[in-house]
């Protein structure tokens, strides 16, 4: 590896933390498209700030940039607040025009400049090394390594003073306002450290990969824990694993660092998204095909206590008489039998003791709907655990 | 140039006809499916769709390796509407939200297309150049036959809401009587987000990844301002989507270096400011003269109120009193005190009012009165 593959990935790690911290947030509360819009209407401000400067390195651009960011939140609360149009709306008004605004700006001023629409939303990470920053004479790294690495250690520095305030204000802002932390103050806290990370990250990597790296690892993290803790922590880790399995990826297919960085996190998320051992989409389909299942086999029982008479009973009689189709009818008999709640003899089924306190327990919950009839039951059955 | 040049040269020139009739058509389109975008609060669908059309342009450029526009679109159609059904996937079967899912859907699409074309921009295959035309728009790469590709989907996007109109607009308000009723919700909801997505994806060439969602919502939240009904909603919004185009197509074409993309939504984003303030029902403006007025008619009350309370303790309810008790009074003003005057409650004269007969009815009967419908 030479330097410049080192101080890529250095840079893409510490992207991808400095995103993933203030992204766990806005997944949590529900505010996942701002950093989007964020992204686009920082335009305006970085030429504005170009304008003033004549400069693509000034701090001043970050600074407009940022600016222009906390606008679009503010104007999207605005908009929302007339109740002229929804939240969503409000939001997918305000960036289009904010960006429309920008790219008119550098088409009619800054045609001649580098400062390039495609540059802005999808970077190049593998220019960034070239771009040194020099103290008196002496090269100390790549500036974005510096500039990224500053709203990192801000980053970390607010999370760890106000940990407690976000959490608090994020699961419940009415506590929290009502303990005197001004939800205010949180919010615009929070909007303006995403969007100086948006600012400072979209120079290396781009905006869509900004995007990319503040929902994606939050969201997989949030499949994985409910503790917001471990939610920050995975979250962390999914982003410093994409930014240097999604490198390698670049270097293997010789494509965007960007586009397979947040290609990795797709996948990342993808395999989550099936396999997370409670809320993935296979463990989702499993418990609710268990559930089915149960319900069936509760009506099953319903029935057998209900009827006395050899006729409802009998094995061919019940699949017609439940209407039930003939596999289903099966599974629901096997598992019957399996957990020893019916006899089957002459193949007229009958309810056994256990099988029939079981029923009684389940219709005397169904009634009375008190949890503790069934406490020892939920450890067999899905359907009782909520 | 002037205005009547340029409708001349609408007509005469064949670039500037092709725009304009593209942009105007696409905006009609736009408009009349995003009012339910808007109304079914899927307003950022929009985004979410054209971003995730781009992975299917670049793997409908891989498998054709050809640059015809329409297989690509047909690519980003397919790829737009997985997105949009993952999207509901994860809405659905997980606890994320749908802004978590949406933002998901955008970005991870939009990386892997950012891949797959850097990809094909490394091929030897020189048809590549121009892909990523897709990414900003640029109206002037219309021609002919996509104009007709898109009066045709909006002929069959026509067809098909006057068909099923009745459907969409039960849908729209109240989604759980529909399905009580026994229509097919999932079928409706389908058939409408495939033609959101279909109208997205129509965009992408002309306006360009970003600002699609724009074009979709902004006409749309226009015309709510003006109506509170679906059919006149979906009729203005069509009217202003295809003002914006044509207005932002004559903009940018009478200025150099004016891309027709951000124009249109500039446009339709006057179009959205106009309407929040000056709708007449629910405009910012009206709203507060309204406001205004309701405090003045309560300011009103208010001191003949206390008039009458003064009047109270006199025998005779006519009874003079100067002016000068009302000044430690808040609402009183000089204009309050000639409308009363005006509607014969108090008389004035010189400094010294006093209340009128009927004047000291009304105020008795202030507060325990419903207020006349229409005043």
């Amino acid at each position: 590896m030479s330097s410049a593959q080192i101080e890529i990935q250095l840079i893409a790690c510490l992207v991808a933390v400095a995103c993933a911290i203030p992204g766990t947030f806005l997944v949590l509360r529900k505010m996942a498209m701002i950093s989007d819009a964020i992204s686009h209407s920082i335009l305006p401000g970085i030429v504005i700030g170009f304008f003033i400067t004549q400069d693509l390195n000034s701090p001043v651009l970050i600074f407009l940039a940022a600016l222009t960011g906390i606008l679009t939140v503010v104007l999207v609360e605005r908009i929302q607040k007339t109740g002229l149009v929804k939240e969503d709306t409000a939001i997918g008004l305000v960036f289009p025009i904010l960006f429309s605004i920008g790219v008119i700006m550098i088409a009619k001023n800054a045609n001649d400049v580098h400062l390039d629409v495609d540059a802005v939303l999808l970077g190049e990470l593998a220019f960034a090394p070239f771009d040194r920053l020099l103290i008196s004479g002496v090269d100390v790294g790549p500036k974005s390594l510096w500039i990224i690495g500053s709203i990192l250690i801000v980053t970390i520095g607010l999370l760890i003073a106000f940990f407690k305030e976000l959490k608090v204000s994020t699961f419940d802002a009415g506590l929290a306002s009502a303990l005197g932390f001004s939800p205010a103050i949180i919010h615009y806290g929070l909007m303006t450290v995403s969007s100086i990370t948006t600012v400072g990250a979209f120079d290396a990597v781009g905006a869509i990969l900004v995007v990319a790296l503040m929902i994606a690892p939050a969201a997989t993290a949030y499949l994985l824990t409910t503790n917001l803790k471990r939610m920050l922590l995975y979250a962390v880790l999914f982003g410093i694993f994409s930014a240097l399995s999604g490198y390698w990826l670049a270097h293997w297919l010789d494509a965007s660092i960007s586009g397979s960085i947040t290609t990795m996190l797709g996948l990342l998320f993808l395999v989550v998204y099936l396999f997370a051992p409670s809320k993935g989409i296979i463990a989702v389909l499993y418990r609710e095909k268990q559930q089915r299942t149960e319900v069936s086999l509760l009506t099953f029982l319903l029935h057998l206590k209900n009827h006395t008479e050899e006729r409802e009973r009998h094995v061919n009689h019940l699949s017609e008489h439940i209407n039930w189709q003939k596999v289903r009818a099966k599974t629901v008999l096997d598992l019957a039998l399996k957990n020893n709640m019916i006899l089957i003899e002459k193949n007229i089924v009958s309810l056994t003791v256990k099988g029939d306190e079981f029923t009684s327990q389940a219709i005397d919950y169904i009634i009375t709907n008190e949890d503790a009839q069934i406490e020892d039951m939920k450890e067999d059955f899905f359907l009782f655990r909520g | 140039m002037d205005i009547t040049e340029y409708i001349k040269l609408v007509f005469t020139d064949y670039t500037l006809r092709t725009i304009t009739l593209g942009t105007a058509v696409l905006g009609a389109v736009t408009g009349m499916l995003g009012s339910f975008a808007v109304l079914r609060k899927q307003s950022l669908l929009g985004d979410a769709i054209s971003h995730a059309a781009l992975p299917g342009i670049a793997i409908a450029f891989l498998i054709t390796g050809a640059k015809d526009s329409n297989v690509l679109l047909l690519g980003a159609l397919v790829s737009g509407l997985i997105g949009t059904f993952w999207i509901r996937g994860i809405t659905t079967k997980t606890h994320l939200k749908s802004d978590t899912a949406l933002g998901l859907i955008l970005s991870l699409f939009f990386g892997f297309g950012m891949l797959l074309l850097t990809f094909i921009q490394k091929q030897p295959n020189a048809n590549q150049a121009g892909l990523d035309k897709y990414l900003f728009g640029q109206a002037a790469t219309l021609v002919e036959s996509d104009v007709w590709l898109m009066a045709i989907v909006t002929g069959i996007c026509l067809f098909v809401l006057l068909l099923f109109w009745k459907e969409f607009k039960i849908l729209l308000f109240d989604a759980d009587y529909t399905k009580t009723l026994g229509f097919n919700t999932k079928f409706i909801d389908i058939l409408i987000t495939s033609f959101i997505v279909l109208a997205i994806v129509l965009g992408l060439q002309t306006v360009g990844v970003v600002l699609m969602s724009a074009m979709l919502l902004a006409p749309a939240a226009a015309a709510r301002q003006w109506t509170n009904s679906l059919s006149v909603m979906v009729f203005l919004a069509a009217l202003f989507g295809a003002f914006s185009g044509v207005v932002g197509t004559a903009i940018s074409a009478s200025q150099n270096n004016l891309s027709t993309g951000p124009v249109i939504v500039i446009i339709a984003g006057i179009f959205v400011l106009f309407s929040f303030i000056f709708s007449p029902s629910r405009g910012l403006l009206f709203k507060h003269i309204r406001f205004i007025k309701n405090r003045r008619d309560i300011e009103l009350h208010k001191t003949l109120a206390f008039m009458y309370h003064i009047a109270e303790t006199h025998e005779n309810i006519s009874h003079p009193h100067a002016v000068k008790i009302l000044n430690n009074f808040q609402g009183f003003t000089k204009g309050t005190l000639q409308k009363l005057v005006d509607k014969d409650y108090v008389t004035i004269h010189g400094n010294e009012w006093s209340l009128t007969e009927e004047g000291f009815k009304t105020a008795a009967n202030l507060y325990n009165q419903q207020p006349a419908p229409n005043e």
